[in-house]
C-alpha cells in the first residue's frame, strides 16, 4: 500500500517558483491498476518521478508499507519504471538490458539467467534475446522496457506514458496485454497517461490531475458518470454543459420545465448541468425527461454512431449521439427541427463555481 | 533502342563521376600539397646520403634506415642494436602513455563538469578550455617553468609560509616533463570527451539508478561504454603528438632525458644527418599508423560486441 500524504513539489523559489504538485493526498492499494490522468503540465509525471525517487518532495510524505521512502535514493526503492522513451541501453542486447537491474543488485548469475528467461517469455521477446536494443522496432522496445522493469520484481511498477510512441493498433494491443499482465501478476501498476480512453479501458482507479492538484480519484465508470467538477466532466469523454438553476429538489434548465432531481436540494442558485451526448434522446419525447426541441446543424458519421450537433431554441448548443444500429429508426437531415428529451437520471449537477455554460 | 539507352546511361554516369572528382579537387590539392608531399619528401630524404653541412646529397643510401635500428661500434666496428634509439623510443612511448593517462584523469571530470552545466554557460566553459590555445606552446611551457622553478611561485610561497627550508627541485625532473605535457595536451582530451558526454542521454543514467545501480555501477556499465568513442578519440589526439613531443620535454626536462622528437631534432641540427632524421620521422609515423590501425580494429570489434 502506497500512501501519498500532502505531497508537494515546488521547482525554483520566490517569484520564479513553479508549483508542480500542490498537497496531493491519495492511497494506492496493493494489486491495483492506478492511473494518473491529466493534460501535460498537470503534475502527473512529477508525481511519478517523486515515487520513483528522481525528485525530492518539498513537502509531505511517501509511505510504502508503513515506511517513509522519501529519503531513499531511487536505486534502493522497490519500484521500477517503464520510461516514456524506453531508455533502453543501446550498447546492450535485449537480455543484457533485462539482466541489468538484477546484476546491479548483485543477484547470482544463475538466478539472473533464469529470471531474464522468465520475463522475456512473459513479454514474448525471448526469441530476440541476443538482438541489440537499438535494432528493435518501437513495439519490441516497449516490451523489452517492460521486461527490464519487471525483472527485479518491483513492489510497484511505474509506467510513464509507455504507449504514447506506438501507433494506434499496436497501442490497443499493448493496452490489453498490459492489463492482462497486471491482473495475472497481481502487481501494483501506477500508470501515467494523458489519453483518457487508455485510462478508462485499463484502470481500476483513475486520479484526474490538473494544475498540480488531484481533481478526482474514482473508478472509470464513476468518473464518467459522476464527475466531481467541470474540469473532470470536460476532460473525460464528451459532454454537454448547460446553465441552470437549482433549489428545493428542483432543477430548472434555462427556459425549460423544471426537473425533480434529488441532488438539486444540495445546491441553490446558478449551477452547471452536465449531460453526456449518448443520453440525449433525439426525435421523441421520452418519459421522465425534460422536453425541448433542437435544430440539426450538423451530422457527423462515426461508424457505430453519429454525432448530432443541435442548436437549442433559447440559444446555446447541444451534441447528441445516435446509434447506427438497424433498429434505431430515426433518419435525421441537416436543417430539420426535432424533439429532444433529456432524461432526469442523466442530468448531473456539477458543484462548480462557474455557472456559465460552454 | 535498349543499347542506346544503356550507353546514354553510361555516359551520364561518367559525367557524374567527372563532376564529383572536379568538386573534390580543391580538397585533393590541399591534401597532396600539405600532407602527402611533405611525407614523400621525408621518405625520399631517408634514402639519401647526408651532406657534409647538413642537407642531403642525391645519392641512394640505406645508411639512414640502417642507423635507426643498428649502430657500429666506434672502436671495433662490430654491428650492434642501437640501444640508445630503442630506449629513447621506449621512454617516449612511456611518456606519451603517462600523458594520455593523466589527461584522462583530469580531462574526464572536467569534460563531465562542462557537459552537465546549463546549456547557456557551457559555451563559456568551453571558451576557458580553449584559451591556452591562443598562446604559443613555447610561452605556455615557459609559464609553467615560472611556477615550478627553484625560485618560482610554488617554492617562494612554501618558503614564505615556512613549510620548507630549501626550495624543492621540481624543474628538470620526469615529474616536470609530465606536468608540462599534461597541461599542454589536456584540451585535446577534454574536447572530444565533452562532445561525447554532451550527446549522452542522461535518461539512461536515470534508468540505471531506477534499476538499482549505484553511481559507480552506472558509470561503469552505462555511462563509460557510451562515451568511450570520445575517450578513444581524445586518447589518440593526445597520444600521437605526445609521442613526438619536442618542445615540452626539452624545456621541462632540460634536455637530460631525450625523447624521440629531440632525437629527430638532433639529426637535423647538430648531428647533420638528415637521412637518419628523416628515417626516424618516418619510422615514428609508421609506428603510430600501425598502432592506430590495431587499436581501431580492436575497439571497433569490441564495439560490435559490447559498445
Amino acid at each position: 500500500m502506497l500512501e501519498i500524504k500532502s505531497l508537494s513539489k515546488t521547482f525554483g523559489a520566490g517569484v520564479a517558483a513553479y508549483h508542480a504538485l500542490r498537497s496531493v493526498d491519495v492511497t494506492v492499494e496493493d494489486g491495483e491498476f492506478f492511473t494518473l490522468l491529466g493534460p501535460s503540465g498537470c503534475g502527473k509525471t512529477t508525481l511519478l518521478r517523486l515515487i520513483a525517487g528522481f525528485e525530492q518532495p518539498t513537502g509531505g510524505q511517501l509511505v510504502l508499507d508503513g515506511q517513509d521512502i522519501a529519503a531513499i535514493p531511487p536505486s534502493r526503492r522497490p519500484v521500477n519504471t517503464v520510461f516514456q522513451s524506453y531508455a533502453l541501453f543501446p550498447h546492450m542486447t535485449v537480455a543484457q538490458n533485462v539482466a541489468f537491474g538484477l546484476e546491479a543488485r548483485g543477484t547470482p548469475a544463475r538466478d539472473v539467467a533464469a529470471r531474464v528467461e522468465e520475463v522475456l517469455q512473459l513479454v514474448q521477446m525471448d526469441h530476440l534475446r541476443d538482438r541489440k536494443s537499438a535494432a528493435l522496432s518501437g513495439g519490441q522496445q516497449q516490451r523489452v522496457a517492460l521486461a527490464r522493469a519487471l525483472a527485479p520484481r518491483p513492489r510497484i511498477l511505474l509506467l510513464d506514458e509507455p504507449l504514447s510512441a506506438l501507433d494506434l493498433k499496436l497501442r490497443k494491443e499493448m493496452q490489453a496485454e498490459l492489463k492482462r499482465l497486471q491482473r495475472e501478476m497481481g502487481l501494483t501498476f501506477i500508470f501515467v497517461t494523458h489519453d483518457q480512453d487508455e485510462a478508462l479501458t485499463m484502470s481500476d482507479r483513475i486520479a484526474v490531475m490538473e494544475g498540480g492538484r488531484l481533481q478526482q480519484v474514482a473508478a472509470p465508470r464513476d468518473l464518467y458518470d459522476h464527475p466531481a467538477n467541470r474540469f473532470v466532466a470536460g476532460f473525460i469523454g464528451e459532454t454537454n454543459l448547460l446553465p441552470g438553476e437549482a433549489g428545493n429538489g428542483q432543477l430548472r434548465l434555462a427556459g425549460l420545465a423544471p426537473a425533480p432531481i434529488a441532488e438539486a436540494g444540495a445546491e441553490s442558485g446558478a449551477v452547471t448541468v452536465m449531460i453526456r451526448p449518448e443520453h440525449v434522446v433525439v426525435g421523441q419525447e421520452a418519459a421522465n425527461a425534460v422536453h425541448t426541441s433542437g435544430r440539426v446543424d450538423e451530422l457527423i458519421f462515426f461508424g457505430t454512431d453519429t454525432h448530432v450537433k443541435l442548436s437549442l431554441p433559447g440559444g446555446g448548443s447541444l451534441t447528441a449521439r445516435t446509434q447506427n444500429s438497424l433498429h434505431s429508426g430515426t433518419h435525421l437531415t441537416e436543417g430539420q427541427t426535432v424533439p429532444l428529451s433529456l432524461p432526469y437520471e442523466a442530468l448531473r449537477i456539477l458543484p462548480d463555481e462557474a455557472a456559465h455554460a460552454v | 533502342m535498349l543499347s542506346e539507352a544503356a550507353s546514354g546511361e553510361a555516359l551520364l554516369r561518367r559525367a557524374e563521376t567527372r563532376r564529383r572528382w572536379s568538386l573534390a579537387m580543391p580538397a585533393l590539392i590541399v591534401i597532396s600539397l600539405f600532407s602527402i608531399l611533405p611525407l614523400a619528401v621525408m621518405v625520399v630524404y631517408s634514402f639519401l646520403t647526408p651532406g657534409t653541412y647538413g642537407n642531403v646529397e642525391w645519392q641512394f643510401s640505406l645508411d639512414g634506415w640502417f642507423s635507426v635500428i643498428f649502430e657500429r661500434d666506434l672502436f671495433d666496428d662490430t654491428l650492434g642494436l642501437a640501444d640508445a634509439h630503442l630506449s629513447i623510443l621506449g621512454r617516449s612511448a612511456l611518456l606519451a602513455l603517462a600523458t594520455t593517462a593523466l589527461t584522462m584523469v583530469f580531462g574526464l571530470p572536467t569534460a563531465w563538469f562542462i557537459a552537465t552545466r546549463p546549456v547557456a554557460s557551457r559555451a563559456y566553459w568551453m571558451f576557458l578550455i580553449t584559451v591556452p590555445f591562443w598562446t604559443n606552446l613555447l610561452v605556455r611551457t615557459i609559464a609553467i617553468q615560472e611556477v615550478i622553478r627553484a625560485d618560482g611561485t610554488i617554492n617562494r610561497l612554501l618558503l614564505g609560509l615556512g613549510v620548507i627550508d630549501a626550495p624543492i627541485q621540481m624543474m628538470f625532473t620526469n615529474g616536470a616533463v609530465l606536468l608540462g605535457m599534461t597541461y599542454v595536451y589536456l584540451p585535446l582530451m577534454v574536447l572530444p570527451v565533452y562532445a561525447a558526454i554532451e550527446k549522452f542521454d542522461f535518461r539512461l543514467a536515470e534508468a540505471a539508478y531506477d534499476l538499482h545501480a549505484s553511481r559507480f555501477y552506472c558509470l561503469r556499465r552505462v555511462i563509460f561504454p557510451l562515451i568511450r568513442p570520445g575517450v578513444i578519440a581524445g586518447s589518440i589526439l593526445v597520444f600521437i603528438p605526445a609521442l613526438g613531443a619536442y618542445v615540452t620535454p626539452r624545456l621541462m626536462g632540460g634536455g637530460r632525458a631525450m625523447m624521440w622528437g629531440n632525437l629527430i631534432d638532433l639529426q637535423f641540427g647538430q648531428g647533420r644527418n638528415w637521412p637518419l632524421g628523416a628515417a626516424l620521422s618516418v619510422s615514428l609515423t609508421l609506428l603510430v599508423m600501425i598502432a592506430l590501425v590495431l587499436s581501431v580494429r580492436r575497439f571497433a570489434g569490441g564495439g560490435r560486441a559490447d559498445g
